[in-house]
């Protein structure tokens, strides 16, 4: 099994999950990289993502795993054959499947921002509570794990899987006090197998 | 300049698949500085323009001669505004370069209701849409080609050069014509009017349609660009000839692209091999107008699995009934078979030249049933000349006789059978070309004939909108007094008119209004003595032929399939198959 880490930029960050999915299975088809299917009626690749990235959000730090065995340089052959900016940054051979779209716990942002404000003021407050979209009431303070300004960006970290919360929608409930920001990109994500290199 | 996608992150957040205008695609050409810049457009959405196979051609016969070719396709409504509010001139995919700084805009004209995607994609490129409006500054040639490019009068007034046949060539001929004349010069306009297969309206030529000899010797891309969003036909396409040997009368293609040219298999195989390898698709679809009809389709096939990796299937659209065999479909993996009888009964079909009998089409159906098909789609026309209320009857009796074929059987799943009516449409360079098209009112009265002639019987019926043919006939048949029409039209926001939910009837019907201009005169019967405004295009076939085919249709008399024997349309001297047989064994 092949685990690997890549980026989400240069447009790619406008495809669908579900292209995305097939622009890899094809990125690994033209590769020479046989993928195991799985078995049924309707047979699939065993390609298995992490938890979908919002359309228009930057990433250098996605994960996949595909079953498939592979002696060569799996990020080289992954690059030649993948479109614009979506490129393989590390990968490791595993023999557990790391599951990324349960074991990813939290992931680092940044954002640009227009005005710079307080975050250690804004993560003093004990609740900061919005309405979703459904119309309920949600508290998202717990969900923001740090949030601070280092070399003129907004830096991050979010809750992931059970305590997600999109980056896009806190920088939008940031919009008053920092104006629209920019270039929201996925940078990092935490979990037990996310060091690839 | 160049667009910047971070510019448009809003306009991309806020619209359908975003995808369709970022490009990035996989295996798009690396394109750099050249003498000559040239863009693909297409008058329609991403997902349709990227499945076309002609585009691709063409651009490779750029790219080969060290020009830059680019595509751009017609930006759905939403993110189409979006721009234009921005202030964003419509760009192309590869280089993000606004279309108004190229040397010239080939527009791909598939059908008649995509003309006034032309004069939307213009307007949002900030490019004035006629050629008088031009005149006065630096604009890029506006040309177009494709199948609607043999009666090209509707749009004279909007582009500078009609490019007649087959694209593998002559469109990239017209590049270097540019390059050495300096510009677009008078001189350029004069030596590229000489040449087969282009027509420049503002001089008027006569112009012969180009025609390329032998399909293996020409240019054929390697490889597809993979598009980001799923496309319609999202699979490698490889056109095992072009042309069609059967004559249907009421169909365009079938005489517009005769001789019928055959690639051999050894390239057909080498095509198919280097597009999987090089797009990653895990189908090849056998593309042509009728591919039942190659002329080894058996040994096709075997070398084509010979030689594909495994899992790799293969499509074959366009199969006649005469030409089906389970054995062709069984790698599908599909349950529903399309086949088109075109009308109900025997005598109309002998009027088209559809040589297909009900035998025929019986026969096919078992064998398919045999083979696990458990579905079934009819293709028939309506308003066809000489159509009479059996006729319609006869559709309801084919269906009847495929039910009781699929029950001769014990079978697993319940039959479906479901039956398409298009409206006819006269076309230019057919026998059909001086026919009237029915009204709107008899075509109403057809169908709803067959709605209550079909109901309780298990059938779903659809039909086509009796406005988009009515429509449709009109841009086919028209001359240039109808450039004004499709000007207003689109003044009045028409566009995407091939869509039912985009179509404005009442935009047509006031352009119409405004220009004086009744549609009745082009949905009329032409007279056989008439000057036709396509009549200046020698598209090879002979005018006397189509005559005599129309005549012979009235008669009821069958023409049939140029491989049993040349029957003289005016293409012997270039045709490969009229007196020598074919090879594809080669």
């Amino acid at each position: 099994m092949i685990a690997f880490r890549y980026t989400k930029t240069d447009g790619a960050e406008y495809l669908s999950h579900l292209d995305l999915l097939r622009h890899i299975d094809r990125t690994l088809r033209r590769a020479g990289i046989k993928v195991k299917m799985s078995e049924g009626f309707h047979p699939h690749p065993k390609i298995f993502m992490n938890n979908p990235l919002g359309l228009g959000i930057k990433s250098t730090a996605e994960y996949c795993t595909v079953e498939a065995d592979f002696g060569g340089d799996f990020k080289k052959a992954f690059n030649q054959n993948s479109p614009n900016g979506v490129k393989c940054v590390g990968f490791k051979i595993v023999d557990e499947n790391p599951n990324y779209a349960y074991t990813i716990e939290s992931c680092g942002y940044t954002a640009e921002v227009v005005t710079p404000f307080d975050t250690a003021e804004y993560l003093s407050r004990e609740q900061i509570i919005i309405t979703d979209k459904r119309g309920r009431t949600v508290d998202i303070r717990p969900r923001i794990y740090s949030l601070e300004f280092k070399d003129g960006k907004l830096h991050f970290t979010l809750g992931c899987g059970e305590n997600n919360l999109r980056p896009d929608l806190l920088c939008e409930i940031l919009n008053p006090l920092c104006g629209e920001a920019k270039n929201i990109t996925k940078i990092f994500a935490q979990g037990k197998y996310t060091d690839l290199r | 300049m160049t667009v910047n996608l971070d510019d448009l992150r809003e306009l991309l957040l806020s619209v359908e698949k975003p995808s369709r205008y970022t490009g990035g695609e996989y295996g798009f050409p690396e394109l750099k500085a050249s003498p000559f810049d040239f863009c693909i457009c297409f008058p329609d959405l991403y997902e349709v323009g990227m499945s076309n196979l002609g585009i691709k051609i063409v651009a490779e016969s750029f790219l080969e001669r060290g020009y830059t070719a680019d595509f751009c396709f017609t930006p759905y409504t939403d993110f189409g505004e979006g721009i234009k509010k921005l202030g964003v001139p419509l760009y192309s995919l590869g280089l993000k370069k606004p279309l108004k700084e190229f040397d010239m805009l080939g527009f791909s004209m598939q059908f008649e209701l995509s003309y006034t995607n032309l004069l939307y994609m213009l307007d949002l490129a900030e490019i004035p849409l006629t050629r008088k409006e031009r005149k006065s500054g630096k604009y890029p040639l506006i040309a177009i080609g494709g199948p609607c490019a043999v009666n090209p009068e509707p749009l004279a007034d909007f582009v500078d050069i009609v490019f007649v046949g087959d694209g593998e060539r002559v469109d990239a001929d017209v590049a270097e014509i540019y390059v050495k004349c300096g510009g677009a010069t008078e001189k350029f306009f004069y030596e590229i009017s000489r040449l087969d297969g282009v027509y420049v309206p503002a001089l008027s030529n006569k112009v012969k349609k180009a025609c390329v000899r032998d399909l293996d010797g020409e240019v054929f891309p390697e490889r597809f660009a993979v598009p980001n969003c799923e496309s319609v036909h999202d699979r490698a396409v490889i056109e095992v000839m072009r042309g069609c040997y059967r004559g249907c009368r009421f169909c365009q293609a079938g005489f517009i692209y005769r001789p019928v040219r055959p690639r051999s298999i050894d390239t057909l195989t080498r095509q198919a091999c280097s597009l999987i390898k090089n797009t990653g698709y895990d189908e090849v679809s056998l593309n042509s107008l009728s591919t039942g009809d190659y002329p080894d389709l058996r040994g096709l096939i075997k070398t084509l699995k010979k030689n594909l990796p495994d899992g790799v299937t293969l499509a074959l659209p366009s199969l006649r009934v005469d030409s089906f065999d389970g054995e062709f479909a069984q790698d599908a993996r599909r349950v529903s078979l399309t086949f088109a009888p075109e009308a109900g009964s025997q005598r109309l079909r002998d009027v088209i030249n559809k040589d297909v009998t009900e035998e025929e089409i019986l026969k096919a159906v078992q064998s398919a049933f045999d083979t696990g098909y458990s579905a079934v789609k009819l293709y028939f026309m309506l308003g066809l000349p000489t159509e009479t209320d059996e006729d319609l009857e006869g559709i309801g009796k084919i269906c009847a006789l495929i039910r009781n074929c699929y029950k001769s059987k014990k079978r697993g799943k319940q039959l479906r059978i479901s039956v398409s009516c298009s409206t006819f449409i006269p076309k230019p360079f057919t026998p059909f070309q001086w026919e009237r098209q029915a009204s709107d009112e008899d075509i109403k009265a057809k169908q709803q004939k067959l709605i209550d002639g079909l109901r309780g019987k298990g059938v779903t019926l659809n039909w086509s909108d009796g406005f988009t043919a009515k429509l449709e006939a009109v841009l086919a048949r028209g001359d240039r007094r109808l450039g004004e029409v499709i000007r207003l039209a689109y003044l009045n926001g028409c566009k995407f008119d091939g869509w039912d939910k985009e179509l404005s009837r009442e935009g047509w019907n006031k352009a119409f209004e405004s220009a004086g201009i009744s549609p009745d005169e082009y949905t009329r019967e032409f007279g056989e003595d008439e000057v036709l405004p396509w009549d200046f295009i020698d598209i090879g076939v002979t005018k006397k032929f189509l005559l005599s085919e129309r005549h012979k249709a009235y008669g009821g008399k069958v023409t049939g399939s140029c491989l049993s024997s040349c029957k003289g349309c005016g293409l012997q001297k270039d045709c490969p198959v009229a007196h020598r047989g074919i090879d594809c064994t080669r």
